[in-house]
């Protein structure tokens, strides 16, 4: 059940989780979506079309490159790396969302 | 594997675009096939694992199509960066590898310079006579009627009321000279007669004031004049008051009412300012008006009509004008009408002349191209290591010619614009040496279009001289170059390539030089040309006749002979006359001719009226000009005035053509308009008229006493055979004329040889141009065979010390030298002796007394050639004789 709140909620956020799934060095995509899924415990639901098209996006603006290599599977893979600006870009995002999610908690959990 | 990432952008070659598509679908079906796998191995069936899979990832054809036009622009705009980044690296790199070697670049860029400034400054004078639309509204409707001939005032009135193809439709005279009084000094102008439409025809207004309109051409109303724009500012100070002023042409008082634009110069720059014609059909006018013709005409096509239909109109109506002259024309009169765009008519002939040189100057350029190639040459030798160290770095041969390329761009671009300031120089030059009569050459300029053709030049130019150095250059001899210092083959094949380059200059300059030398042979055989007078010692000036009305023929006639008696005593003038036209009299003079009866031969109805040209002359004519008298007699005391018979001398030509069967003496004729007859009393010898390299007219002359039924012409010129110094000879004349009329303007006292060198000034403009070509030609290929054995024998050095150690004299060194730059002389100039016989027929139009294929020209030129070529030899064959053999051999 892929509900259209959920895809909202993501636009925004899939870039910052799939710069975060690059931070360890390079992956291809199909590793990208099974560590977001693992990771957040199956509770985000990303469609896997909505990753790849983050993917490209994230390349057209110079955030990672691609390279082809050799999968685990021995397969020929796309892997996806961070290049510096992408890098300082998840700093930066991470920041922000730490920042925002922490006002929201705050609110949420005003007692009065 | 951590490259930085600037070395990686380097290696990576952005995908071409049609690649994106695979890569998207690779990329997408690892992704499923991998989740079906991991699904699968959890103990899920395909079918299962398949649909879930398909599900996790959504509409994968949209997800596709988005990702495709994600990467395909970000791939377009990588390969845009790419490009701009590595044309920047080369531009860097040519930059520095010009600037690296100075003399390079500046032996280089002048040759480069003078090529491409010489072809702009051609160009510009092509661009405005020839490919430049005429600077009139909508000039594709214009038409010049009956360009061969032109129209009597008569004909054209007919044409003008009865046309329906043509509106508006006028007429115009190509310019007279006159004199202006009335305002400051007395000037001597060129006025040209047009008829009231013509400003409309051209679609031209005034700049101050109004043009004629409808009916101004008719007696009464035509006291008006348009004056030119320069004549406006030189003589009025561009005073706009000057609308409503009266000034005195030709005795004349005509209002101004306009000024034309300063651009505008029809039918040539020489006009200062338009009158109305006066269209007087009376009888006292009808010699003028259906007996002379001057009048061109032009028009203005009617929407949607066809030159092919006017001509039909114009050859009809013409006909049909045949049966309005008070006399019968002959039938050949009005055939063979013609309709042509105005465009051409205004080119005239000038285009041929102006093709030849252009290509004649394109020669040059493709000659400095080739000594700018093997210059390139030289250099590739130098950085053979160079290149081979950046191919061996992963540069494809593509991007290395590209490199080269660029520095050839660059080179091609200094050149250009070092050439525009040739071409600057260049058209000043051009613009003094043209001669009289070249169509619009008030428009020749360095424009945009010129700008333009210069880069596009430049650019052409270096790839063409760029690319062959650069192919040779490019070629891996990656082997034998990372090891030693130089590669044999290399060396070798690029002495070929250079070793070609120069065979084809020297054919190249032996075409060019042939052509020049045509020209010059013929230049000169036109100098050979047996006038008919002599020239030599004789000046002559031109003057009008006083401010008096024009028919008082007995006044202009005492004038003239008061002239004549104060020029008589001019200290030095041996013999003075005066006529009304003098052969190659210029642009100034009007011959005017006329339809003869003759009466021993009287014309059939129908048949064709001779037309003589005639000169007005005053007794000593043709002693001063050394015309010799054939028989019967010269005038003399007893034609000094109208009461004395008509009489007339006839020359040689015109006694052979009209009484082929007796003798002229005695014979009688008259202009078909009058009754007297006019006897012929003397047969003189037949002189050129207005042409070197045109037989003569038929001519007769009139005693300036006794015009019979003739007009008086409205100005004469006065010639006086001297001794000594022409010039005090000159100003003397000047001070008679005044000393007899002030109000007389004597416009220029010119030696008669020289008008008669001007008729000769577009032969001479060509044969200057295309010798200055021939003579670059020559100097360039020179330096180019120079180039090359310079080059041969200093990379063989060593091989000459070989020789010389095993024996061989200096003397043997310097045959062996020469006898190479000989073979390269020869074969050049075999095949440029080849290449000129079979072009120089191009030629053939412009040359007299010459044969394109003139045996003296052919012999002479290639020995230049090769006196020339070997010469250039014999520097590096002496320094090749001088070869220390122990020096030769240590060195390497």
């Amino acid at each position: 059940m892929p509900p259209a709140s959920d895809l909202a909620l993501l636009q925004g956020t899939l870039d910052v989780l799939v710069l975060k799934a690059l931070m360890f060095g390079p992956r291809h995509g199909y590793a990208v979506a099974t560590w977001i899924r693992e990771t957040s415990g199956e509770t985000l639901n990303v469609e896997d079309r909505a990753l790849y098209v983050a993917l490209h996006r994230l390349e057209d603006r110079s955030w990672v490159e691609s390279e082809w290599g050799l999968s685990e599977n021995n397969r020929k893979a796309k892997y996806y790396e961070l290049t510096a600006r992408g890098r300082a870009q998840l700093r930066a995002e991470t920041t922000r969302w730490t920042q925002y999610a922490e006002a929201v908690f705050r609110v949420l959990r005003a007692a009065s | 594997m951590r490259l930085g990432s600037g070395v990686r952008k380097l290696l990576r070659q952005p995908p071409a675009v049609r690649d994106v598509e695979r890569e998207v679908d690779d990329e997408l079906r690892f992704h499923v096939e991998t989740r079906v796998e991991a699904l699968m191995s959890r103990g899920m069936t395909r079918q299962a694992a398949e649909a879930k899979a398909a599900k996790e990832f959504g509409d994968l054809g949209a997800a596709h199509d988005e990702i495709i036009a994600i990467d395909r622009n970000r791939v377009e705009r990588e390969r845009l960066v790419d490009w701009w980044e590595a044309l920047r690296q080369d531009i860097r790199f040519a930059t520095r590898a010009l600037l690296g070697r100075p003399s390079f670049l500046i032996i280089a860029s002048i040759t480069l310079a003078l090529g491409i400034g010489a072809n702009a400054a051609i160009f510009s004078v092509v661009d405005a006579a020839l490919l430049k639309s005429l600077p009139y509204a909508e000039p594709n409707r214009l038409v010049s009627v009956w360009p061969d001939a032109s129209m009597m005032p008569g004909v054209f009135v007919e044409v003008r009321n009865a046309t329906r193809t043509l509106d508006p439709i006028a007429g115009y005279s190509g310019g007279t000279a006159v004199s202006m009084t009335g305002t400051s000094e007395p000037a001597r102008l060129v006025m040209s007669e047009v008829t009231s439409r013509f400003f409309d025809v051209l679609g031209v207004r005034a700049e101050v004031g109004r043009t004629f309109i409808d009916g101004e051409d008719l007696p009464g109303r035509d006291r008006i004049a348009v004056l030119g724009h320069s004549l406006w500012e030189q003589r009025f100070g561009s005073d706009r008051s000057i609308i409503g002023r009266t000034v005195i042409i030709d005795g004349i008082a005509r209002t101004v009412i306009g000024v034309a634009p300063a651009d505008f110069h029809f039918p040539s720059p020489a006009v200062d300012f338009w009158v109305p014609i006066s269209l007087d059909a009376s009888r006292a006018n009808i010699g003028r008006y259906w007996g002379t013709s001057h009048l061109n005409v032009i028009g203005r096509l009617r929407a949607g009509v066809s030159v092919a239909r006017t001509q039909q109109e114009m050859a009809m109506l013409i006909d049909r004008a045949r049966s309005s002259f008070p006399w019968r024309m002959p039938d050949a009169w009005g055939t063979g009408v013609t309709v042509v765009p105005l465009e051409r008519k205004v080119v005239g002939d000038i285009g041929p002349m102006l093709m030849v040189l252009f290509g004649a100057v394109a020669v040059v350029l493709l000659i400095a191209c080739v000594n700018v190639a093997n210059l390139l040459l030289g250099r590739a030798a130098a950085r053979e290591r160079e290149i081979a160290i950046r191919a061996s770095l992963g540069a494809g041969r593509g991007r290395i010619v590209r490199q080269l390329l660029t520095e050839s761009i660059m080179l091609g671009l200094v050149g250009g614009a070092l050439g525009l300031a040739v071409a600057v120089a260049g058209v000043r030059g051009l613009l003094l040496l043209v001669p009289a009569g070249m169509p619009r050459i008030a428009e020749v300029a360095i424009d945009l279009r010129v700008l333009a053709f210069t880069m596009v030049t430049a650019l052409v130019t270096s790839l063409v001289f760029g690319l062959a150095p650069a192919l040779r250059a490019s070629r891996p001899t990656l082997q034998t170059v990372l090891g030693a210092t130089r590669s044999a083959a290399g060396t070798l094949a690029r002495r070929r390539l250079s070793e070609v380059l120069v065979i084809g200059e020297i054919a190249l300059g032996v075409i060019l030089v042939a052509g020049a030398g045509l020209l010059i042979k013929s230049f000169w055989r036109l100098h050979q040309v047996d006038l008919g007078f002599r020239p030599e010692q004789v000046v002559a000036a031109d003057i009008p006749i006083p401010a008096f009305p024009r028919d008082s023929a007995a006044r202009a006639r005492q004038f003239f002979a008061a002239v004549l008696d104060r020029a008589r005593a001019i200290p030095g003038a041996k013999s003075v006359a005066v006529a009304s036209v003098l052969p190659f009299g210029g642009a100034g003079s009007v011959q005017s001719s006329f339809a003869a009866d003759i009466e021993a031969n009287p014309v059939a109805p129908g048949g064709l009226v001779p037309m003589l040209v005639q000169t007005v002359v005053s007794d000593d004519y043709f002693r001063t000009m050394g015309i010799p008298l054939k028989s019967g007699r010269g005038f003399g005391a007893a034609d000094r005035d109208t009461t004395s018979a008509a009489v007339a001398v006839v020359d040689e030509l015109t006694a052979k053509r009209i009484w082929p069967n007796a003798p002229a003496l005695g014979q009688r004729f008259r202009p078909v308009w009058v009754k007297p007859w006019v006897t012929v009393v003397g047969v003189v010898g037949t002189v050129k008229r207005d042409s070197l390299n045109s037989a003569g007219e038929v001519s007769i002359y009139l005693p300036m006493g006794n015009v019979a039924g003739f007009w008086f012409p409205t100005q004469m010129t006065l010639v006086i055979r001297g001794e000594g110094d022409l010039a005090t000879i000159a100003s003397a004349l000047r001070s008679a004329v005044a000393a007899v009329d002030p109000s007389v303007p004597v416009k220029a006292v010119r030696p008669l040889e020289e008008l008669v060198s001007n008729s000769a000034a577009r032969a001479r403009f060509t044969m200057l141009l295309l010798a200055t070509f021939a003579i670059v030609a020559l100097t360039l290929g020179a330096v180019g065979v120079y180039g090359v054995v310079a080059y041969t024998v200093a990379r063989r050095t060593r091989e000459i010390g070989v020789r010389m150690a095993l024996g061989a004299s200096a003397r043997d060194v310097l045959a062996m030298v020469l006898r190479e730059g000989g073979t390269l002389t020869g074969v050049g100039v075999a095949l440029g002796v080849a290449g000129a016989l079979a072009s120089s027929r191009v030629l053939a139009g412009f040359l007299y007394g010459v044969t394109p294929t003139d045996a003296a020209v052919f012999v002479s030129v290639p020995a230049v050639l090769a006196i020339v070529a070997l010469g250039a030899c014999v520097v590096p064959a002496l320094r090749a004789a001088r070869v220390d053999p122990v020096t030769a051999l240590r060195s390497e």
